[in-house]
């Protein structure tokens, strides 16, 4: 049944260079979450406005990033934008693509975070001479993140998991596109392969594992 | 922009990259939802610790990226002389992964609804099957109902992926469309467009849905 | 009735022999279908027509391996990094995807005497500055990963230790970048750099002399131990070759001599 025989050998050497692109990884999906976030706070209270020039934007945004694939999301950073005279490099172009779909997601968690905290509390807080940033920043912000934590925790590991889709706008610095280009000289595609496949496991368990201990620290859950 | 040499026998090779996603999507549902309530069922109803090497191998399909699933599995099929068409290759994979999905909505869906309303079927003589049949599958559906629709709509989305085993799928095809006429940004554009229609009206009736069943909590 | 039984006996034989020494070649002739892996963004050697199918010289080229095989020929589009995979894998029997033929690559396929070769030329924009070879060191190139001139250029980029090298999945998106100012330059071999320069398709690419690079032997591959097929193919290629099919071919495709495919002072 086998007639392939396997070169483990020339795989392990290469394990150097596939833990140098797992920090590239593990970079981009950090910093995607981050500014992901930030957009996402926006975006869920922008959702929530009365004034259409807010509102339609940002429901535009959350649709369109939630409604087509990330890797088109990716590919149009680089080509569709590309078309317009602006070039974003592949690591800039998978970035935004990645933060893109990242604010579309968190925007409707959160979204749904803040209808689940009673509105009585904004109006006790305002009550008690806070004014209204102040109420959303130190009375509502902290419960929308409490609730939402175990989500964006879920969408940190698909953030890891999309980086991968770098490799088709000439990414060849994280993890995907240094296996990719390992794989494209040697043609041991299934060693190189399971390699990374083995090491993305553990990025992800690694950050799912770190969130939770966060998350016992931060909201004793 | 909008003057394009798009033809409308190149729009019909973008519906019939459509027809690819659409196929695909429909075997890797099928196929993932069926495994799903089986794997689902299974996990709620044994100890944490007997499920434990399904619980790894199903977490495994949703902690690596389905690209890299996708080529391994290509090239095993090819190691192991299996000769899988890369249509069947791309349904198996995107099946499995979205059963590790499926089973942790259908677990969820189960363990949501309350012991006590079991107990109480089975102190009325239901034996297991008709209890999962007549009281928790009803209940449980309308908890899993809204992520499954949710799901359905990830793999639509994820199945692009498949073109990197060179099935010319939605957006492949627009890919090839660019090469030819060098318009990126239109063809993107419609493209994408595709993709809006096809999954918007799902996800908005899914969204009606939920809303309406909480309503009738 | 002892001579049926005998007959019947020595075909059964025959045929269980038969399967039991099947190889690809035998496989090819009896499943009727030749499979050619193809890449289809490299005019003149592949790319679409105007209804979106396979047309160039690989296309040709795999259509006369079949038709001398007497089976029908099927194109499966293949980028050029997928060309080995899609042949370990089995989803193709041949590629006919101008497969240059390195050392690092034999030890997985096999390859046959060389069907085709190229060189290598500099492509780039109008105003991209680019006058010549040495002007790529410092710029933001890019090409096909893991192509013959793709791995060349990779490492240039690494030992002039200035400049960046992305490496694209396919020829389309490295000219797609390339218009679009992504990129200044690429090398690519001279063939596609005519064509596509010729077609008008992409405004202001100009190719701006050659790249210093061996000429680029490339030779159709099958599986590593099919013997059978690979003997067929070399062939296969000395025959267009002496039937003057080969230069016919090059005539239609690209125009003017084909290239040498012998090596001076050297057996293959």
């Amino acid at each position: 049944m086998f007639t392939y025989t396997f070169q483990w050998r020339q795989a392990w050497q290469k394990i150097p260079l596939l833990l140098d692109g797992a920090l590239v990884t593990l970079e981009i999906a950090l910093l995607s979450m981050a500014m992901g976030v930030a957009f996402a706070v926006i975006l869920a209270v922008a959702r929530n406005s009365k004034s259409r020039w807010i509102y339609a934007p940002a429901t535009v945004w959350v649709e369109v990033a939630r409604n087509t694939p990330a890797l088109f999301q990716i590919y149009m950073a680089h080509f569709g934008l590309g078309s317009f005279g602006i070039h974003l490099s592949p690591y800039i172009a998978l970035l935004a693509g990645i933060t893109f779909n990242n604010a579309g997601y968190l925007a409707e968690t959160f979204r749904g975070a803040l209808r689940a905290i009673p509105g009585t509390q904004l109006r006790a807080a305002r009550s008690l001479g806070m004014p209204q940033t102040q109420a959303f920043r130190l009375v509502i912000m902290p419960q929308m993140f409490r609730i939402a934590f175990l989500p964006t925790t879920n969408q940190m590991v698909w953030a890891i998991l999309m980086t991968s889709l770098g490799v088709t706008v000439g990414m060849n610095t994280d993890l995907a596109g240094v296996t990719q280009d390992i794989n494209v000289r040697s043609f041991r595609t299934f060693e190189i392969f399971a390699l990374a496949a083995v090491i993305y496991y553990l990025i992800a368990k690694a950050v799912t594992l770190g969130a939770r201990l966060l998350a016992r620290r931060m909201f004793r859950y | 922009m909008f003057e394009t040499s798009m033809t409308l026998s190149d729009l019909m090779f973008l519906a019939k990259g459509a027809g690819m996603t659409i196929a695909v999507t429909f075997f890797a549902v099928t196929g993932g939802t069926v495994m799903g309530l089986l794997f689902g069922v299974i996990r709620a109803q044994i100890s944490p610790w007997a499920a434990l090497p399904l619980t790894f191998v199903l977490d495994v399909f949703r902690s690596v990226p389905l690209l890299i699933q996708l080529v391994l599995a290509n090239a095993f099929q090819a190691i192991a002389g299996l000769n899988l068409p890369p249509f069947a290759t791309s349904c198996i994979i995107l099946a499995l992964y979205t059963s590790a999905y499926c089973t942790e909505i259908v677990r969820g869906a189960i363990d949501a609804v309350p012991m006590v309303t079991r107990r109480a079927a089975r102190s009325l003589g239901l034996s297991w099957g008709q209890d999962m049949t007549y009281v928790v599958f009803p209940m449980a559906l309308r908890v899993a109902l809204p992520s499954w629709i949710g799901l359905t709509l990830g793999v639509l989305k994820d199945s692009a992926l498949v073109l990197w085993l060179g099935l010319i799928e939605l957006l492949r095809s627009g890919q090839i469309l660019v090469t030819r006429l060098q318009e990126p940004m239109f063809i993107l554009l419609v493209v994408g467009l595709i993709y809006f229609l096809l999954s918007f009206p799902i996800a908005r009736f899914g969204s009606q849905l939920e809303k309406r069943w909480r309503e009738n909590d | 009735m002892k001579k049926t039984a005998l007959l019947g006996g020595l075909l059964a034989a025959t045929c269980l022999a038969g399967t039991a020494q099947a190889d690809k070649l035998d496989d090819i002739m009896a499943s009727g279908t030749l499979r050619c892996a193809v890449v289809l963004d490299f005019p003149p050697m592949g790319s679409r027509d105007a209804d979106n199918n396979p047309i160039g010289f690989d296309v040709d080229y795999c259509n006369d391996l079949a038709a001398a095989l007497g089976v029908e020929a099927e194109i499966v589009e293949t980028p050029f990094p997928d060309r080995i995979p899609a042949l370990v894998s089995g989803r193709v029997d041949v590629g006919v995807a101008s497969t240059s033929d390195t050392l690092e690559r034999a030890k997985t396929a096999g390859f046959t005497i060389p069907y085709f070769a190229f060189t290598n030329v500099v492509l780039t924009r109008e105003d991209a500055g680019v006058e010549g070879f040495d002007d790529l060191k410092g710029k933001t190139v890019g090409s096909v990963g893991g192509t013959y001139e793709g791995i060349q250029l990779e490492d240039n980029i690494k030992a002039w230790g200035d400049g960046d090298f992305r490496p694209y999945q396919s020829q389309a998106d490295v000219f797609l970048a390339l218009s679009q100012g992504q990129i200044d330059g690429t090398v690519v071999t001279s063939t596609v750099a005519s064509s596509i320069v010729q077609s008008g398709k992409y405004d202001g690419l100009v190719i701006k002399g050659d790249a210093p690079y061996l000429p680029d032997y490339v030779a159709l591959i099958a599986l590593r131990q099919e013997y059978g097929l690979l003997n067929y193919l070399d062939l296969f290629i000395n025959q267009q070759v002496r039937t003057g099919r080969y230069q016919e071919l090059f005539d239609k495709w690209v125009g003017g001599e084909a290239p040498d495919l012998t090596v001076n002072k050297a057996y293959r």
